[in-house]
């Protein structure tokens, strides 16, 4: 724990502005600035839609940071699961891991939407179990798959001597992987985990296909509802222009990580 | 005649064998239903078939942007990896065919003299989304490529396009295999953006069915062997070519032999 605390308050801050923030930044403000003086009206519309795209992205927040969470704690196990000494454990861990990993979001989202039930009915308390919900678990499935081979290859890059020494100094093996191993396999996979938090991130938008009310979702009801030609490609490039707001830091951080923890 | 009968027979003993697992595959003695699933699954390979070396292709060319010493060209090739890398590729394909699509009708007078079509965008949004990717991979590799070798090129005379054609990209290509590959996997997952643009690959086919019956178990697990399959060939190609193409006295030795 302690090598991951310390690891954060060392982090030197990210310099501003980035290497491609700048001119990204620039080019959409040179082009919004032509366009709101070029069509006033239909700037006016997109800042009447922005409350409803601005709602429409925290549903993608929501989803993804749901997803990831779920996604850590089952990948977790599963990681765990697959260096399991029992036949028995590993297995089934290795084949959850090999399919979901090679499996499509897409089919996953939709598959889990007209799988699931939209209620769950516990001891005659009936649960709702909205779309956005059934979403998160579609993500939550590939991302607990990819997460399980963080995890092991974070487990295995550990030396061996290690799981040795504490074997010697009276650590039981769930102890020594509680107290010796994960607190540095989490600081070495740290950059891989932000890279599939920024995937899960940007597959959040699959979820405007089976009906949640995300921001593409939100998109294309304002395009449908104004019925403009230059409307409906300034609030899709819009979406393109929040998502990359999202992602790009996200991805940013992580390479900067990735040459903290290079050898 | 004897054929069809064959086949009947083949396809009736499949659909009991299922049954008796508790799945229904009874679907496919719907004749449309059945030839819809399978053009969905020959689409599929299809777009996979063309997306990869448009993917391959558009790397190559933006990796040699991207190492270029002319800002000109590198700047550019940063901006689109970047952007392309950190949008989602659906809202992507959405901006390619709701936006420039229609930019590009509006221009030429009309819809119907657009030559382009769903299929044409899917390949070209996924395709240029691989290229992102591979761009990345191979420059990792370019820079890899010791500097006593380009210096030992340029002493006998080999020119800036050169040097990239017959010394770096050669030895690149063979460093970034296992990230291309990863790649291609990558590709194969997001064809199925094309359901979103009604182009009928095998998602799409399957949603098809699915809103008309009640089999979600039994298309998915399909679906999922499906692309698993296909996934785990390109992995094994990839292993293939690693080992066969391995310089040797570069990069680490005694592996995958």
């Amino acid at each position: 724990m302690t090598a991951v605390g310390m690891a954060a308050t060392t982090l030197p801050a990210i310099p501003f502005p980035h290497p491609v923030g700048r001119p990204v930044a620039f080019c959409v403000a040179a082009v919004a600035a032509a366009w709101i003086a070029l069509r006033p009206q239909s700037a006016l519309a997109l800042l009447d839609w922005s409350p409803h795209l601005l709602q429409g992205f925290a549903m993608n927040v929501l989803i993804s940071a749901s997803a990831i969470a779920l996604g850590t704690l089952i990948g977790l196990i599963l990681g765990v699961l697959e260096l399991s000494s029992l036949r028995l454990l590993r297995l089934p861990a290795i084949t959850y891991v090999q399919i979901f990993r090679n499996a499509p979001h897409l089919v996953l989202i939709f598959a889990t939407t007209y799988a699931l039930p939209f209620e769950i009915a516990v001891g005659g308390w009936h649960i709702a179990f909205p779309d956005w919900l059934k979403a998160v678990v579609g993500l939550a499935v590939p991302a607990s798959a990819h997460i399980a081979e963080i995890a092991r290859g974070a487990i295995q890059s550990i030396p061996a001597a290690q799981w040795e020494a504490a074997g010697s100094l009276g650590f039981s093996r769930l102890q020594t992987l509680r107290w010796i191993i994960l607190p540095q396999g989490l600081r070495r996979s740290l950059p891989a985990w932000m890279n599939l938090y920024a995937s899960i991130a940007m597959g959040s938008a699959l979820a405007s296909l089976v009906g949640v009310e995300e921001l593409l979702h939100a998109a294309t009801d304002a395009s449908t509802a104004v019925r403009r030609t230059d409307f409906t490609i300034a609030v899709y490039l819009t979406v393109l222009v929040v998502f990359f707001a999202y992602c790009y830091p996200i991805s940013r951080v992580t390479q900067r990580l990735e040459r903290r923890f290079a050898v | 005649m004897a054929d069809t009968l064959l086949a009947s027979i083949t396809l009736d003993g499949a659909i009991t064998f299922a049954k008796g697992y508790g799945l229904n595959f009874s679907f496919l003695k719907s004749a449309y239903e059945r030839d819809m699933w399978l053009e969905g699954f020959r689409t599929t390979l299809v777009l996979i078939a063309v997306t990869i070396p448009v993917s391959l292709a558009g790397g190559i060319l933006l990796a040699g942007c991207l190492t270029a010493k002319n800002r000109l060209l590198s700047l550019p090739a940063r901006l689109f990896v970047e952007l392309t890398r950190n949008t989602p590729t659906l809202v992507q394909l959405v901006c390619a065919f709701l936006g420039l699509n229609m930019l590009i009708s509006d221009a030429l007078g009309g819809a119907g003299r657009n030559p382009f079509g769903a299929f044409f965008w899917v390949v070209t949004v996924v395709g240029m989304h691989g290229a992102a990717y591979h761009a990345e991979a191979l420059r990792a590799g370019i820079e890899a490529v010791p500097d006593t070798m380009r210096e030992a090129a340029r002493s006998l005379g080999f020119g800036r396009l050169e040097i990239l054609r017959w010394v770096e990209l050669p030895l690149a290509l063979r460093i970034a295999l296992p990230a291309i590959f990863n790649n291609l996997v990558n590709i194969v997952k997001l064809t199925t953006v094309a359901s979103a643009v009604a182009v009928g690959e095998i998602t799409y086919a399957s949603i098809m069915i699915w809103t008309q019956r009640d089999i979600v178990v039994e298309l998915m697990i399909v679906l999922l062997l499906f692309f698993s399959a296909i996934n785990l060939a390109l992995s094994q190609v990839g292993f293939w070519l690693e080992r066969r193409l391995r310089t040797p006295g570069l990069g680490p030795t005694g592996q995958g032999l």
